[in-house]
């Protein structure tokens, strides 16, 4: 009663003239996801406490005094987070907030914030709701243009988990030198440097061969044109301890490094690129004990796979994730990290051209091969020499091919179609290989100006692990704020009958302005669930589902 | 339930201020297709409404709406003067494919990169497909998500708020 009492106080006394005063461009936005979980007779009934879980978020953004930015995002996980969220996230607390100077040359924040050098390699902090993860930093950041071509920027603090603080530290510094001025034509060079430390709290003798402070570097150097395009950057990491099977070793010593060269070719209506990447031992947690969480927290920095982010049900059954470690689980299944490369091709048959039709076709084409690092391993000597260039087992192969076409104004389609290699043994350490290839047919027809159906068509083709899948998927919009979905993935050519599942879903979404209402019920799907470059273990799981976004004011 | 109450109080607290509410597009950087730092509103279109689409190469919705806003663009943009700009929240792990990508469909729309979601999160955006329309820096609608022909209705209001040309 007694907040309730001095939140009345607080209404009173900041009444709306002193308010408008104070604050300018004020931004609240409201998001909220809650579950009530169902037991299923099929996948299990649910073991855990409360079956009403919800995650919510309460964002407010303003302008103090015209000079100031301020932010504080509070969340509350009541009764109890959605599954698979971290432990660390309960009750009502303040998740972040920060104060933010910014003029044209100097930008200033004291308190959290997400930060990205270069491409993330050495260090990434970012949110995201859907997998529940915030790993920004508490601390100060200053970014200075000295002027046209360089800028700066620095910054130190303590990384956030759940909602509380990794003991250790991070301070990193990263400068980017815009050298295109020096070219005399519109090409553009830029030069990158950065450093990142990290502190892990937990002192350490020098008698094991490695540092409280783990020191990162990275270079980096792009360079484009009207229709070329190349970059590379080379990172290392100073020695630091592996950590297998939650220990943190005191024999196991070892460096990191990673390889990225990515180049291409553009022109009206292609685009072609090539990417290569080897990266060896680059995991860096902010607290070592917390390498391998599968809440994301305390990670540091961002190796995502570098294959196509696919969009449908059965094309992300198996789904490649980074190896971007060193692990030695028994002598036959060793591995230090990766070496591959992903190609791609967008193409546009121009209107009436040969296979063009009245309104063009795309086409995209996506390859993607991922080996475990070779070199000389050894099991009980903690040892391991790796080749430059050298492919190791192979992880992951993928293929797949995407045409959309339009065949009138009111039907279009897009046809994919996808082979796989997935090598479950080494990728996620269980057993296994799986080969596979998936159709897709994705159908919209525009019934009217506002009303339209979508309908879709999937299949996946394997002899192993759980054989044969099967999706259908409709959806019809009643205009453009009201659609329905229904949708089915069966699982009909599993070996074990009981294991024959029909996951169904159905689901109903209002859209107006900027706010966001969704309802769904069904059958979710267990195995890797992934949202942007990150995926997590999840398991089955029934019930509803209720989402809300909502823009305050 | 003491928590339950606070945030109540909170929400109906916000409710009751008739205040200025966010309507200006923020100042930050992002960056251009081809790396360089620029702020968010030196992109601003001058001649005429400026629209940002959030959108991303895995987000099937967006690329559909960005498709059909492309074959009719020549004409928005003759009529209207308006200028859309495709902001690509694609991260690490895709931002490479922008840009042969959108050269691959032929899109003429100018590209920014939000490669950490910095414009993103300070505009509160969910999920991409996202569109906002402005005059000058001044936020005139805010639209989630997209279906088909909704390109039309957009097109309505950016007919209502322009400065028509002869």
């Amino acid at each position: 009663m007694k907040n309730i009492f001095y939140l009345l106080l607080f209404n009173i006394f900041l009444s709306n003239s002193i308010y408008a005063q104070v604050f300018n461009n004020l931004n609240a936005s409201f998001q909220s996801n809650s579950n009530y979980y169902l037991d299923d007779k099929k996948t299990g009934d649910f073991n855990y406490d409360n079956r009403f879980r919800s995650n919510n978020y309460l964002n407010f953004k303003s302008t103090i005094f015209d000079k100031i930015d301020f932010e504080i995002q509070i969340e509350s996980y009541l009764p109890a987070a959605v599954i698979n969220y971290s432990p660390n996230l309960k009750r009502t607390n303040v998740s972040t907030f920060n104060f933010k100077y910014n003029t044209d040359k100097l930008n200033i924040t004291l308190g959290n914030f997400y930060e990205q050098f270069g491409s993330g390699i050495i260090l990434r902090t970012w949110e995201d709701k859907n997998l529940g993860i915030n790993n920004s930093i508490r601390g100060g950041r200053i970014r200075y243009f000295i002027n046209d071509i360089i800028n700066v920027t620095a910054l130190f603090g303590n990384q956030k988990k759940g909602f509380k603080y990794s003991k250790g530290y991070l301070m990193g510094i990263d400068s980017e030198f815009d050298l295109s001025s020096s070219l005399n034509n519109s090409n553009t060079l830029i030069i990158g440097i950065s450093y990142l430390g990290r502190n892990d709290g937990t002192p350490t003798t020098n008698l094991y061969g490695y540092k409280d402070l783990t020191n990162l570097f990275s270079s980096r150097i792009d360079f484009s044109s009207t229709n070329f395009y190349s970059n590379f950057e080379i990172v290392s990491k100073s020695k630091d301890a592996i950590v297998q099977f939650g220990d943190v070793s005191t024999t196991f010593i070892k460096n990191g490094s990673s390889l990225l060269f990515n180049s291409g070719y553009i022109k009206n209506g292609l685009g072609i690129d090539f990417t290569f990447r080897r990266i060896e031992n680059m995991s860096l947690f902010s607290e070592r004990r917390a390498f391998g969480n599968i809440y994301f927290e305390s990670v540091v920095n961002y190796l995502p796979a570098l294959t196509k982010q696919h969009d449908y049900s059965l094309t992300n059954i198996y789904v490649y994730q980074s190896q971007p470690n060193i692990s030695f689980q028994d002598p036959k299944m060793m591995k230090s990290g990766e070496i591959g490369f992903q190609f791609d091709l967008f193409y546009f048959l121009e209107k009436n051209a040969f296979l063009g039709g009245k309104y063009g076709t795309n086409v995209s084409i996506n390859a993607s091969i991922w080996n475990n690092l070779k070199g000389d391993y050894d099991y009980y000597e903690e040892y391991v020499n790796t080749n430059l260039f050298g492919f190791g087992e192979k992880y992951f192969y993928e293929f797949s091919i995407e045409i959309r076409k339009k065949w009138s104004k009111k039907f279009e389609s897009i046809f994919l179609f996808l082979d796989q290699y997935y090598n479950k043994k080494y990728i996620e350490e269980k057993y296994g290989e799986i080969k596979s290839s998936v159709f897709v047919l994705d159908n919209t027809y525009k019934i009217n100006n506002k009303k339209s159906l979508r309908f879709e068509l999937q299949h996946l083709n394997s002899k192993d692990d759980n054989k044969n899948w099967a999706a259908i998927g409709l959806e019809y919009n009643f205009n453009y704020a009201l659609s329905l979905y229904v949708m089915d993935t069966y699982n009909y050519g599993n070996p074990i009958k009981e294991d024959k599942m029909h996951y169904y879903n159905t689901g109903i979404s209002y859209n107006k302005g900027n706010s966001r209402y969704s309802l769904n019920y069904g059958r979710q799907r267990g195995g890797y669930f992934c949202y942007g470059g990150i995926c997590r273990y999840v398991p089955d799981s029934t019930g509803f589902s209720i989402a809300v976004t909502k823009s305050l004011f | 339930m003491k928590h339950y109450t606070i945030l109540f109080f909170l929400l109906f607290n916000f409710n009751l201020i008739e205040l200025k509410s966010q309507d200006k597009i923020p100042n930050l950087y992002v960056k251009t297709i081809d790396g360089k730092p620029i702020r968010t509103i030196s992109t601003i279109n001058s001649e005429g409404l400026t629209i940002y689409s959030f959108w991303a190469t895995w987000c099937i919705p967006c690329i559909v709406e960005l498709n059909a806003i492309h074959e009719v663009y020549d004409q928005w943009t003759e009529e209207t003067n308006v200028k859309l700009i495709a902001v690509a929240l694609d991260d690490n792990r895709t931002k490479r494919r922008v840009k042969p990508f959108v050269s691959g469909k032929g899109w003429k729309f100018e590209i920014l990169l939000d490669e950490n979601q910095d414009f993103q999160r300070a505009l509160n955006i969910e999920n991409p497909p996202y569109t906002i329309v402005t005059d000058g820096i001044k936020i005139l609608q805010k639209r989630n998500g997209y279906k088909p022909g909704e390109e039309n209705d957009l097109f309505e209001f950016i007919l209502k708020n322009s400065k028509q040309n002869d």
